[in-house]
């Protein structure tokens, strides 16, 4: 807060898009270089609150130390503010573009104006450690001689790679794909985080030491207990990649298809041919009906909309969120309100409506008597609160068949696949995911850990940055009985307190 | 020298402040200190209060060299850009003179003048430090509930030093760590308030949702518990027969022990002041006006219902608006000795929250930033401050008179001198809480927990028997039923609530209330960001309400039935064995929880009786009696008495009764005229109301006219002295201080500390003692004979006129706030001639008449003392008012007059 009434001064303005009908013409990135000046005024509306919620339990998980880079960026201080920045996060490119922002939920201005735009502050911050050459590998300086393997290349395995890393031990990822990266890579579609990116950070891993092994699917082509006598500690980051399933009839028609299938042939053939060799689904003049209204959704329409689809139409179960917090939703929650994301508005561009539609339940996929799907039976529904719960009940007579050549389902997912656990014997919890306590990480199997996705259920990048730092530490605990490494809600420096 | 400059990988520093103390008190003990010097040259010193600490403990010199370098690569990195700080040197000059204006405050918190006696002069109190520390380092310091030794500091040490040497790229030393002192962090240092008490308590409070408050208080209290307070560190008993909860005292009966703390309106919006006083009206509990007085119009009460009016009238050391209107519309009058969380800081109200309203309620001048003297001018003694529980007793009989003092050690032997000084209530305030606009060094390090100071001041009362005879009331950092019954059991009847009474109406802890950028409306006076405040009182209701059920549930598991059977029962408490902190083990708590000593079986140990306030002994019975018709029916009354000076405080029950009859008015002026013959006994004329002339023929001792109302006073010698009446004193100490309107005539000298807090009074006297006008902020004084030194410091408001024949006068003046013009305006001579003449008419001062005679020959004799702060507003309002070609000056006008008629 260089600028004590900033916020009285200057509205929030975001870090624009690209407009719709042009950037619907690739797969390039979606956002625009903004200018230093609009940085600035955006960062001088940092109030430097006595109590930055920002940072607190509802806000920013891994602590990133938000009032003093905003400050530094409205003092024209880019430098010392990406050494804040990186202080606590790995990989602020990946948030800067992906995150959902809950620092922006909790932010205390958000009481009673838009909130700070952090994350656009975050990326530029990065972004501009890139341009100057600031961001270099961060180089170990004494080897301590353990080895640890990391299963899955996500976030929070490339996070504990890092960590793991500069604490000075010898770290390889195992991948089971053709590129590292996992969610980053092949989840999250190229127009919202560019694999360019994805890849310059692989390669200061790769350069400070980290070795990375791809087409590695351990507990499938890699022995997972030949890994773990390998090596000193395991730690398991597979993400939560089971997808959620419709069970209606007519499920296994043709074009009907889950939403990370889609995405990730569609990346891999877009780095491998610019989508020359057409190993994708391909949406192109086709009806789509995207089922499910998070960001995999939105993914999934942005990338059928470049393919050249017909029509769009994004169904919801839920009831449409309210324009502002309800008042079961206080600040500093999440706020639950009605957003309009990039791939809504480029469907709304293109076929002049928004593509969403809610309270909706699918009743059954229709067959075209060839074994493909034509449409998809539906009713509405209505929602009503009984006893402080949400009850759904199906609105008689409202049944309705919409025409559909293909259908995504994006419904999220179950927890991460069965293979590897069974492979090492590990507990798991009652949604399946691999049992270890946050904080811990520690698995059921002596010297397995598990981190991210995997033991949490899907979540954030940023949650899988903060359990690869966190994991990252109990690892380093366990192989020298103490760590230096810091972790989210602990701090090296007031451990003298 | 001790220099700890020779740190590395495996030399780990003594702490500075250990080893000055130490030295020191090694060449005290072997009587050598004198002949040596200390330098200390240390890496540690960075804020005002290590110097202070340092100082204190005997340093001579100190080369805080790190936090010269610090600032030293702030410049190089660019942090310093734009400022003049464009040298090494630059930097040094103005880091020395920022330390010592830190020094020079806390100083004269602590009431001493020069850094020789301040040296040395340990003026501290350790919280947590062992005795085998004390003894070495530090002796003759309190450490009332001992704590760490000498290991423990050395691991605090070795941890620090192993931070900064840790081989490891992974600590990312390049930025350093933040430990969140000063500002909330998540892995920073653990602060009472932080992200998920305050929105479980905004959740509360809002929706009246108990499990939001259960989540509340269960974090509060467990905060508490792990490092924030002591009675973090005391658990109930568990075997005692719980009572069952019905039969405890229903929450509607707990809530009206509450009271709001002291925040001014001026530090808070109306919105927020006036939803404090709603709230607490509703609960049948008490808020606090602070000490920027309050505007009458909230003394009226709604159409529904409610009432914005603050049962408790604070009486503070700036007297802002302290009128005889505004203390009879109490129901307690609180005399602040002290702030808890600053203690012997008087508030500070920044000049851009002083807007016209506050201006105009608080009698000061708009624009100008208002600083509370340390002191109050009319208390050097317990015997002057039983004089003002006396004053303000007569000013509103049925009011209790309260003292607000602060946890700190001998805070008990202070309440025993109070409780016999005849106050109703003590409030004994903690360190926690405290404003946000307070200095850091305050904020962080002054002040003792309550619980100390609650225990010691309920222990020495019940060992004197006057136990019986005061409610006791403590606050800091009240938060959940829990504070509220060990704050009973360890002696409290009343508890404030501050802070968490605000973030009920949205407060968040902000911690720019300096700044006047409040984002929630509540510290702040811009109306723009007022409109912002969303607070309701039923949610400061709510919450109240949520605490008082909570300390039931509490007080029915210890099977008491109420607050008062609560009071003393230290049994019911112990030391928390199962929290063990590696810090904790060396407290001693015993202190606290000791059972009280009774010297005689019947000792009450609550309040029981009222104090003995002998009103029925004043003068003013006799005067009611005879101003009753004015009184009833507005005739015009004039009586002659004799008067003698064990007469006190003559004047003012007779006041409180015109104000409650005639209201804020009073009556027109001269309605009622006494005339005395003899020597009037202190406070002659206190809080004298609009429509009361007293004409005293004789003379009278101290605070002659303190607080004055629109009364008029007119004092002169006996007709039959044969002394030259200007060359001598009439009057005593004190006069009119804090006087808000009226006149007053004195045909004879003044002593020290004429008019000091005059607001409105226009005065004329014939010389004066030192420190004359000090802090003024309005009013008009003639001084026709020599002043003493000091004059006019720190006054802003207001305009005196000096005669100065002998041009003497420049010297005595302190010219740090004001200018020495000319009368050569106008406006300015007819003032002075309308003054001197009533001077004349009234008191036939033969100075005055000699005066008018030379006139205008002598008008060049004249000085005129004016404040610069009000020059320059009067300058800005002139062509404001010229710009508006004079509707703005109607409606003023207009605005006055419907003022006044209220």
């Amino acid at each position: 807060m260089g600028k004590p009434t900033g916020f009285l001064e200057h509205r929030r303005k975001n870090v624009a898009y690209r407009e719709p009908e042009q950037r619907l013409q690739d797969f390039r990135e979606i956002f625009t270089a903004p200018d230093a000046s609009h940085l600035r005024n955006q960062a001088a509306r940092c109030m430097d609150c006595g109590v930055p919620f920002c940072q607190a339990d509802s806000g920013c998980p891994i602590d990133n130390l938000i009032p003093e880079w905003n400050d530094m960026v409205y003092q024209d201080r880019w430098r010392p503010a990406l050494e804040r920045l990186h202080k606590t996060n790995n990989f602020p490119e990946f948030t800067g573009r992906t995150c959902p922002a809950p620092c922006e939920g909790a932010c205390v201005l958000g009481i009673i104006e838009p909130a700070v735009t952090i994350k656009n502050i975050e990326n530029a911050i990065i972004d501009r450690g890139f341009e100057e050459g600031w961001v270099t590998p961060n180089i170990p300086k004494k080897p301590t001689g353990k080895t640890v393997a990391v299963v899955g290349s996500g976030p929070a395995g490339l996070t504990a790679a890092d960590q793991l890393n500069l604490a000075g031990h010898t770290v390889t990822v195992y991948e089971r794909t053709d590129r590292i990266g996992g969610l980053l890579m092949y989840g999250i579609p190229n127009m919202k985080l560019d694999k360019a990116v994805v890849d310059r950070r692989v390669g200061l891993l790769r350069d400070a030491g980290i070795k990375f092994v791809t087409n590695a699917d351990v507990g499938n082509n890699v022995d997972a207990e030949q890994l773990r006598s390998e090596h000193d500690a395991v730690l398991l980051a597979t993400g939560a990649t089971l997808p959620r399933d419709l069970d209606v009839p007519g499920r296994q028609l043709d074009g009907v298809h889950f939403a990370m299938d889609f995405l990730t042939k569609n990346t891999a053939s877009l780095l491998d041919s610019e989508l020359a060799d057409g190993n994708y689904i391909d949406a192109k003049d086709k009806r789509v009906i995207v089922i499910g209204g998070g960001d995999t959704g939105t993914d999934c329409i942005g990338t059928a909309l470049r393919h050249g689809c017909k029509s769009m139409l994004n169904l919801e179960l839920l009831d449409e969120p309210p324009a502002d917090r309800a008042e079961d939703n206080p600040w500093p929650e999440w706020p639950l309100i009605m957003r309009t994301d990039y791939g809504h508005e480029e469907s709304a561009a293109r076929f002049g409506q928004d593509p969403r539609r809610y309270s909706v339940l699918s009743k059954e996929f229709v067959d075209d008597g060839r074994g493909r799907v034509k449409g998809l039976r539906i009713v509405d529904l209505e929602w009503t609160k009984v006893d402080g719960r949400w009850q759904m009940r199906e609105i008689p007579g409202s049944d309705q068949v919409l025409e559909a050549d293909l259908v995504l389902l994006a419904m999220g997912f179950l927890g991460p696949e069965a293979y590897l656990a069974d492979a090492l014997g590990l507990d798991r919890d009652a949604s399946s995911n691999y049992r270890a306590k946050h904080g811990e990480f520690a698995t059921s199997q002596a010297g397995v850990f598990a981190a991210g996705d995997c033991r949490r259920g899907q979540s954030l990048v940023v949650w899988g940055i903060n359990e690869g730092r966190g994991a990252a530490r109990a690892i380093d605990i366990y192989l020298t009985g103490s760590s230096t490494l810091p972790a989210p809600k602990i701090d090296m420096g007031v451990a003298a307190g | 020298m001790l220099s700890d400059r020779e740190i590395s990988e495996d030399r780990i520093p003594v702490s500075s402040l250990l080893a000055c103390g130490a030295v020191h008190h090694h060449l005290v003990a072997r009587a050598k200190r004198t002949r040596i010097g200390i330098v200390i040259e240390t890496g540690e010193a960075r804020e005002v209060h290590h110097h202070c600490l340092l100082v204190g403990y005997g340093a001579d010199a100190i080369n805080p060299y790190l936090a010269f370098e610090a600032l030293w690569q702030a410049r190089r990195d660019g942090m310093l850009e734009g400022t003049e700080l464009t040298t090494d040197a630059a930097i040094v000059a103005a880091y020395r003179k920022g330390v010592a204006k830190g020094m020079l405050k806390v100083m004269a918190k602590m009431g001493i003048s020069t850094l020789q006696s301040y040296k040395g002069a340990q003026i501290f109190e350790a919280l947590g430090l062992g005795s085998d520390i004390i003894d070495r380092c530090f002796a003759g310091t309190a450490s009332r509930l001992q704590g760490v030794n000498f290991a423990v500091l050395e691991e605090e040490a070795s941890r620090r030093h192993k931070l900064a040497f840790a081989i490891s790229a992974a600590t990312n030393i390049l930025a350093l760590p933040n430990p969140g002192e000063f500002h909330w962090r998540s892995t920073g240092e653990r602060h009472a308030w932080e992200p998920s008490t305050i929105a479980d308590l905004q959740s509360a409070a809002r929706e009246n949702n108990q499990s939001a408050y259960d989540r509340f208080a269960a974090r509060a209290n467990t905060e508490a518990r792990v490092g924030c307070t002591l009675r973090g560190l005391l658990r109930f008993k568990d075997d005692v027969e719980p009572a069952p909860l019905e039969e405890v005292q229903p929450a509607a009966e707990i809530v009206k022990h509450f009271c709001t703390g002291a925040m001014s309106f001026g530090s808070i919006s109306a919105e927020a002041h006036e939803g404090l006083a709603v709230a607490m009206n509703r609960l049948g509990g008490k808020s606090n006006t602070g000490e920027g007085g309050e505007d009458p119009e909230r003394f009226n009460p709604l159409p529904n219902g409610d009432s914005k009016r603050s049962a408790i009238k604070q009486i503070a050391s700036g007297r802002f608006g302290v009128t005889i209107w505004y203390l009879a519309n109490a129901d307690e009058l609180q005399i602040k000795i002290s702030q808890g969380a600053k203690p012997g800081e008087g508030g500070e109200l920044p000049g851009r929250k002083v807007d016209e309203t506050i201006a105009r309620i608080r009698y000061s001048t708009p624009g100008v930033g208002l600083i509370s003297p340390p002191p109050h001018h009319d208390i050097y003694s317990i015997e002057d401050l039983a004089q003002l529980i006396h004053d303000l007793k007569n000013a509103n009989p049925s009011a209790r008179v309260s003292v607000k003092l602060v946890a700190e050690v001998g805070v008990g032997t202070v309440a025993a001198g109070v409780a016999k000084a005849h106050a109703d209530h003590i409030l004994i305030s903690g360190d926690t809480g405290g404003t946000g606009a307070s200095p850091l060094t305050s904020i962080k390090h002054a002040g003792m927990p309550w619980e100390i100071g609650i225990a010691e001041t309920h222990q020495t009362l019940v060992m004197n028997d006057l136990r019986s005879r005061v409610i006791l009331q403590t606050d800091g950092g009240m938060k959940t039923g829990r504070d509220v019954v060990i704050a009973a059991i360890l002696g409290a009847e009343e508890m404030g609530f501050s802070t968490a009474p605000l973030i009920a109406l949205g407060c968040i802890m902000m911690r720019k209330c300096h700044l006047n950028t409040c984002p929630v409306g509540i510290a702040t006076q811009d109306p723009v960001l007022r409109k912002k405040f969303s607070g309701d009182p039923e949610h400061v209701v709510n919450y109240l309400f949520m605490v008082a059920e909570d300390a039931r549930r509490i007080m029915a598991k210890l099977g008491v039935r109420s607050l008062d059977e609560l009071i003393g029962r230290v049994d019911l408490l112990a030391p928390d064995a199962a929290i063990r902190h590696w810090k904790t083990d060396g407290l001693d708590l015993s202190p606290i929880l000791s059972p009280v000593q009774k010297p005689h079986p019947g000792v009450e140990v609550r309040c029981t009786q009222r104090q003995d306030h002998g009103l029925e002994k004043a003068l003013d019975n006799r005067l009611l009696e005879l101003a009753e018709p004015a009184l009833s029916n507005r005739e015009r009354v004039v009586a002659e008495l004799d008067i003698v000076n064990t007469n006190r405080t003559v004047g003012t029950i007779l006041s409180h009764n015109l104000v409650k009859r005639w209201g804020a008015d009073g009556l027109p002026v001269d309605s009622i005229h006494f005339k005395f013959n003899g020597s009037a006994g202190q406070s002659f004329g206190a809080f004298l109301a609009r429509g009361i002339t007293l004409e005293l023929e004789g003379d009278s001792n101290d605070y002659v006219g303190k607080g004055l109302s629109g009364g008029r006073l007119i004092i002169y010698p006996p007709r039959e002295s044969t002394f030259e009446a200007g060359d001598n004193i009439i009057i005593g100490n004190v006069a009119l201080y804090g006087a808000t309107s009226g006149r007053a005539f004195f045909r004879g000298r003044a002593a020290e500390r004429f008019c000091v807090r005059n607001s409105g009074a226009r005065a004329v006297v014939e010389g004066v003692g030192d420190h004359g006008c000090e802090y003024m902020t309005g009013g008009r004084v003639v001084i026709l004979g020599p002043t003493g030194l000091n004059f006019a410091a720190g006054m802003s408001g207001g305009i005196a006129y000096v005669w100065d024949p002998e041009h003497v006068f420049a010297d005595k003046c302190n010219l740090g706030t004001v200018d020495l013009d000319p009368v050569e305006q106008d406006e300015d001579i007819v003032e002075l001639l309308d003054l001197l003449e009533l001077h004349t008419q009234y008191t036939d001062s033969t100075v005055a008449a000699a005066v008018l005679d030379a006139w205008p020959e002598v008008a060049a004799q004249f000085v005129k003392v004016m404040p610069t702060d009000y020059k320059r507003v009067l300058a800005e309002r002139k062509q404001h008012d010229e710009e508006m070609e004079g509707t703005v000056h109607e409606l003023r006008t207009l605005d006055a007059s419907v003022f006044v008629r209220r």
